[in-house]
């Protein structure tokens, strides 16, 4: 018996696929709302009265210790995974050195989700 | 000299643009534009931390033609993540046996896409009836 799981044992590939799952769920679940609501309905005022988006607002939102949970979830899970889905349509499309394609995407989200965990601490509680 | 000379079927580089692949890359692709929101969500954490100005030129961008056309084109682009992600899903998931019998697939994605047609109606109604 041989696969990629007995060759190469110590594998951190099921991490990447558990975040690309988790992001994909969530997104998948939960996405057309937030973007509905971030992006269309409150910079418009439909149905959401100006005061969603003022700076108070937003501020006791990523304090709140579940609005810093539900912000680091949505943008980290997000950013995996496209990562997940970006490096494998790279990698068939043979658009560069793996390495290169892998610090690119992972190493975006990678990034990006220390950088979010950084920022949530930084705005306090 | 090496006397083998392995037969390569020949594939245009850009496969992946052309069916049956073309629908593979536009569900991979669906998946960016779940990192591409994430990235406007994280531009605005980054505005929120440098300070209420900051925060005023963000919100000014997300009111701004550009923005709402972007997020116009992120919905459609996620709402067909959405399809796809269940159509695939009961490829990936185990077998699910009801009474004995293994759920067919369409049905999975079929329930599944309502199920998460409804969370998404849910959080909507439930942040329209908080702010109200």
């Amino acid at each position: 018996m041989s696969g990629p799981a007995r060759d190469n044992p110590r594998s951190i590939s099921p991490i990447f696929w558990l975040l690309f799952g988790a992001g994909g769920m969530v997104s998948a679940l939960f996405g057309p709302a937030l973007i509905l609501i971030t992006g269309l309905l409150a910079p418009t005022g439909t149905g959401i009265p100006e005061s969603f988006l003022s700076y108070d607002h937003a501020l006791a939102f990523a304090r709140n210790p579940i609005g810093k949970l539900v912000l680091l979830a949505v943008i980290a899970l997000f950013f995996w995974h496209g990562a997940e889905r970006l490096f494998l349509t790279l990698k068939d499309m043979k658009a560069g050195p793996s390495l290169v394609l892998k610090l690119g995407t992972y190493g975006v989200a990678a990034a990006v989700t220390l950088a979010t965990i950084g920022l949530l601490l930084a705005i306090g509680f | 000299m090496n006397e083998s000379r392995p037969y390569r079927r020949p594939q245009p580089g850009n496969w992946w643009a052309k069916p049956p692949y073309r629908a593979y890359t536009a569900r991979e692709l669906s998946g960016v534009a779940v990192a591409i929101y994430g990235g406007v969500l994280f531009a605005g954490l980054v505005s929120l931390a440098r300070g209420p100005e900051n925060w005023a030129g963000y919100v000014g961008f997300l009111k701004s033609p550009t923005s709402l056309a972007l997020h116009v084109l992120l919905l459609a682009a996620v709402v067909y993540h959405v399809i796809t992600w269940f159509q695939t899903l009961p490829k990936t998931m185990p077998k699910l046996i009801v009474n004995g019998e293994a759920v067919p697939a369409k049905k999975i994605t079929g329930l599944a896409t309502l199920l998460a047609g409804a969370t998404s109606l849910a959080l909507v109604l439930v942040v329209l009836g908080v702010t109200r």
